[in-house]
């Protein structure tokens, strides 16, 4: 049995340690806000965060998971309400949607590490990735506006 | 708002309301594009076919049934945002519940940017409608006259003595009147929710983790499937070993399918397991031998060299002509003669495609991320031999789809697997088979002639040969013309220039094709509009004056002039280079101008777009503005990022390591205006894709005087 | 899993290297231009032979200009990739350690072992590129600049001679001889190269003239 602790929450799953992460949050769990998109790190539709780290779970294994934090989609606000997300609704920035869980997960990370990020580390934190709607730049935009937002609120 | 979906109990379940809630659906008499608007209110619950589009409960619910699917386009708000202006209700008084595929929703396929364009008069009117008979009910119950009333967020009141009814007061009797005829629709002017940039509504779900796609469908008892399928798409399965394969654990059941290709079939082998990578690991350790006797081992450059060959010597068949090009071209001293060429491509939305199937005995039920329900129930009843009303076709949110999405040979390898298992599967596409198997959008050469005299174009001669979309649809080859093969031309072009003809040269290869993101017109504009340019410099015309010359309809003017005013055209610098391209298709027309420079290393760098929008009525400026940039950073990709190319008759691309995408590190600035005027609404998902790549092509010939004829190229290489 | 983290003792190394120091910038400064030369005054005895050290640094130089060692010893910020030694796709930085920056950490994608299949990320528990302070670049490197800046410990990552020969058998430099999938070896076997390597080293780290 191989124990995750997902959004807080321990998990017990039945699963070959050498199994992605992400078909455990999806398949197994039943958490489906992370999602496959390549299965090779190229597109970042699958991106949680591992002890605070946005890592791609398509190629992170069960063994390497196990006993850290992980954090979902599901699990970034209560309420969907972490600054990123708020400014997202804001901006309107997803089309289709498919890839922002990643994308959101990733901007969290720059957000932690650079509460006022330049245009210059939007493109070091989120050239990794891809949107095949093409909403590229409402994401920039819409985390500059999470930064402002979480320096007033304070969140 | 939810996403839930209605299977056709929940739907009875809700019908069962019917004697409480206003019930209104669209009758399509003989599927005449006018809709005849019904109280079905009454009759829902005995008669299916007679579903509504909207429902009104007691408690003033709006239920919108949306007969589109949702990919991104935005049809999960614009949609309701037209309802909520007629009907004067708040927006977050409107659930959206998804359609399921079925004929009384007239053509369901979400493509040709059709969602607004072919739908909005009848949801104005049905909106309108019920409006009409809730204050008609309500000035009843005052005993007053109609006139002396209003509806307002979800209310009637009566404007002398300001009192009020809820809708859902009013629901009842409403149910009891025939639906009145001609009711009077607002005018543009007096819109309040109707062109303003209002938030989509679908984004909180799709911001943590709860909107669902296809692939986040689960059904109890559900297994997970991946299909091993021939490389070379149409081949045959000659044997397999599966002894290593049934030894990963999770691995249930391995078997032979024979799945469709639109009309033809490919061979592959299923693996059925208890999770998605249990059924991988089975697939990675499966060993099967294929048999491809009879399927051509084509290689790119024979796609190529095959259409240059077939160019030189075919006139081929004409879509439409005027006047007499050739005699024109011929007589002229200042005749152009090129070829332009362009890329097969894949889809690769980021979701990849994906089914969930309960196949039952007396039933069969989909849920997918789907773009043309009804197209999956016609095939998936004549495949399986089951009546067409068995076949309940469920859409999810698409997690892109851009044409891809419409086939229908996901949904048929779902209920066969789940058939043969007897439990309701999910299959699942790898990437690997996403851009491998396609189908994909068709590589094309162009041959593109025309005059010049006096400054003054005389006539264009265009030829395209490149496969054709249809021919795969109706599995077989016609001798007909493809008349879409000829999108993206301006027709004003026709008022000016006397001579102009279009040809299809048919050209066919084992690879199928399908629509990609505003299809002909895609590869179309980068031709038409590249030649276009060139004309300009033979007739020693401005690029931007010779269009507004040739394009004299008060439209197109007011379009050049816009483009012209926001990009400073005229006051552009030595050092940058401006290119200019305006295309038509699915009844928008999308002028572009890119400005591009050299940066420090004398790379070209795209330094802004500006893209000017007419789509006549509109709904929502900020979505238009969203499909423009995407269409943008789409054909960014396509003109200078990836191609598909076949060697041995095999793709050889399989992931975004070798099919690259823009990034956001590769956007340059795009400022996307809409025009205002009072035309019929147009598309908006796709015109803004097709202007792209000769506007940069032809910044790039302003900049550096060099013409590129060829997509993709490397924007660094240049 | 607690995965090691050889970086950590970089602050011993800056002790032990510190001392040597002077010495080296000293006999660096008395080479002449085109004769093969000693490039440090290493502690380890040595017997000096400027041909065999050259000739063995000729093959050592192949090794590591091949892209297994040289795609993360890049002249810029960006990791290159692939055996055509291409940009990384994605643009990952450096960063200040070494180990990526923001949303894009080395160990974001790159696991502690091999990811299998073509193009999946290679994998190494120590992934790392040179940090920003010493990015020991090979990139564009003739041999005789990087046979110089292999010994100078201002540029090697504060190397003694101790530390360069068990350099050979580093897990993360050893890795470029098991680097997954569809990636081509260095010219040499591991063996072969660590038996250049200590030629080279032992016989006087000569510098090539070119």
């Amino acid at each position: 049995m191989i124990k995750l602790n997902i959004n807080q929450k321990a998990h017990e799953i039945d699963a070959d340690p050498e199994m992605p992460l992400l078909w455990a949050i999806r398949d197994l769990v039943g958490l489906t806000g992370t999602k496959y998109g390549c299965g090779v790190a190229q597109c970042g539709a699958c991106v949680v965060h591992l002890d605070g780290e946005a890592v791609r779970s398509c190629v992170t294994k069960l063994k390497r998971a196990q006993g850290k934090q992980i954090t979902t989609i599901e699990g970034l606000s209560e309420n969907n309400d972490h600054p990123l997300q708020l400014a997202w609704n804001e901006v309107s920035v997803p089309q289709c949607g498919y890839c922002h869980s990643g994308q959101i997960m990733s901007a969290a990370v720059l957000l932690k590490e650079k509460p006022n990020p330049t245009d210059e580390d939007i493109d070091n934190a989120m050239a990794g990735n891809l949107c095949r709607c093409g909403t590229y730049p409402r994401i920039r935009q819409a985390i500059h506006m999470a930064a402002e937002m979480q320096k007033k609120g304070g969140v | 708002m939810s996403n839930s979906e209605v299977s056709r109990r929940d739907f009875l379940r809700v019908a069962g309301l019917a004697g409480t809630a206003l019930c209104l659906g669209f009758y399509f008499p003989s599927n005449a594009e006018e809709a005849a608007i019904v109280n079905t209110s009454g009759s829902a619950a005995a008669d299916f076919e007679m579903n509504p589009w909207i429902h009104i409960n007691i408690n003033g619910k709006v239920t919108l049934f949306n007969h589109r699917a949702e990919m991104g386009q935005g049809s999960y708000q614009s949609v309701p945002q037209i309802i909520a202006e007629e009907l004067e209700v708040d927006l977050k008084d409107i659930d959206v519940a998804s359609a399921i595929g079925h004929k009384k929703y007239g053509n369901q396929i979400t493509g040709g940017s059709s969602t607004i364009r072919s739908s909005y008069k009848n949801l104005l009117k049905l909106s309108a409608t019920a409006r009409v008979m809730l204050i008609s009910v309500a000035a009843t119950k005052w005993a007053v006259p109609q006139a002396e009333c209003y509806a307002q967020s979800g209310h009637v009141f009566h404007k002398p003595t300001n009192r009020k009814f809820h809708y859902g007061e009013l629901v009842e009797e409403a149910t009891k009147l025939p639906a009145p005829k001609d009711v009077v629709l607002k005018k543009t002017s007096e819109y309040k929710l109707i062109r303003k940039p209002l938030k989509r509504l679908d984004t909180p779900m799709k911001t943590n983790g709860t909107a669902i796609f296809g692939i986040d469908k689960t059904l109890p008892g559900m297994l997970y499937a991946v299909v091993e399928r021939n490389p070379r798409l149409r081949g045959t399965v000659k044997s397999f070993d599966d002894t290593a394969a049934m030894r990963v654990p999770g691995v249930k059941k391995i078997f032979k399918v024979k799945m469709l290709v639109f009309k033809t079939y490919r061979e592959g082998v299923v693996v059925v397991a208890t999770s998605t990578w249990a059924a991988m690991q089975g697939k990675k350790a499966l060993k099967v031998e294929w048999d491809d006797t009879g399927f051509e081992h084509i290689s790119t450059p024979l796609i190529y060299s095959r259409q240059m060959e077939m160019l030189k010597t075919s006139e081929g068949l004409f879509l439409s002509k005027q006047g007499n090009p050739d005699e024109t071209i011929a007589q002229s001293a200042n005749a152009l003669d090129v070829v332009y060429q362009t890329p097969y491509q894949s889809h690769t939305p980021i979701e990849p495609v994906n089914c969930v199937a309960h196949y039952q005995a007396d039933k069969l039920e989909i849920w997918g991320p789907i773009q043309a329900p009804d197209m999956v129930q016609d095939y998936l009843s004549a495949e399986l031999k089951m009546p067409r009303e068995k076949i309940i076709v469920h859409m999810t949110f698409l997690g892109g789809g851009f044409g891809r999405k419409a086939f229908m040979d996901y949904p048929h390898e779902a209920a066969i697997i789940s058939r043969e298992m007897g439990v309701p599967i999910q299959v699942i596409w790898s990437r690997e088979d996403d851009i491998t198997q396609g189908p994909h959008r068709p590589g094309i050469s162009y041959r593109c002639q025309g005059a010049v005299e006096n400054g003054m174009v005389t006539a264009l001669k265009f030829r395209m040969c490149g496969q054709n979309n249809d021919h795969w649809m109706r599995g077989t080859k016609s001798n007909k013309a493809n008349g879409s093969t000829s999108e993206g031309f301006l027709k004003p072009y026709y008022e000016s220039i006397k001579n102009i003809s279009f040809a299809e040269v048919q050209f066919e290869t084992p690879m199928p094709t399908m629509w990609w993101r505003s299809v002909y017109a895609s590869t179309n504009g980068f031709a038409y509009e590249s030649f276009m340019d060139e004309l300009a410099l033979k007739a020693g015309k401005d690029p931007l004056a010779l269009r507004r010359e040739n394009l004299k309809d008060e439209r197109s003017q007011k379009l050049i002039d816009r483009m012209e005013e926001v990009s400073g055209w005229k006051k552009r610098k030595k050092n940058e280079g401006f290119g200019v391209a305006i295309t038509e298709c699915f009844a928008s027309t999308v002028g572009q101008i890119v400005k591009v420079s050299k940066d420090g290393n004398g790379k070209i760098k795209i330094d802004q777009v500006w893209a000017v929008m007419d789509c006549g009525w509109y709904v929502n400026p900020d979505i238009i503005k969203a499909q423009v940039e995407g269409s943008i950073v789409m054909a960014l990709g396509a003109a200078t990022l990836h191609e598909i190319t076949f060697s041995d008759g095999l793709v050889q691309q399989r992931n975004f390591y070798d099919y690259k995408m823009p990034r956001i590190t590769d956007i340059p600035p795009i400022d996307v205006y809409i025009m205002e005027n009072e035309a019929d609404a147009g598309g908006v998902g796709e015109p803004g894709l097709p202007a792209f790549a000769p506007a940069l092509t032809n910044a790039i010939f302003d900049l550096t005087g060099k013409r590129i004829r060829k997509l993709p190229f490397d924007l660094k290489a240049v | 899993m607690k995965r090691k983290i050889v970086s950590d003792i970089k602050g011993t190394r800056i002790l032990v290297v510190s001392f040597i120091l002077g010495t080296l910038v000293i006999c660096m400064a008395f080479g002449f231009e085109n004769e093969p030369q000693p490039v440090a005054q290493l502690k380890t005895p040595v017997k000096k032979d400027s041909i065999a050290s050259v000739k063995a640094f000729q093959q050592v130089y192949r090794v590591l200009m091949s892209p297994r060692c040289m795609n993360c010893h890049p002249s810029g910020d960006i990791p290159l990739q692939g055996d055509d030694s291409h940009l990384h796709d994605m643009f990952p930085k450096r960063g200040v350690e070494g180990k990526g920056l923001l949303a894009m950490k080395c160990t974001n994608c790159h696991q502690p072992e091999n990811t299998k299949g073509l193009h999946a990320p290679p994998g190494n528990p120590n992934w790392h590129l040179p940090p920003a302070n010493m990015k020991m670049v090979f990139q564009g490197k003739t041999a005789r600049q990087l046979a110089k800046q292999l010994v100078d410990p201002t540029q090697n990552g504060n190397k003694n001679m101790k530390m360069l020969i068990a350099h050979a058998d580093d897990d993360l430099v050893k890795w470029g001889w098991a680097p997954g999938d569809g990636r081509t070896l260095p010219p040499l076997s591991h063996a072969e190269f660590k038996k250049q390597w200590l030629i080279w080293l032992n016989t006087g780290a000569y510098a090539p003239k070119k």
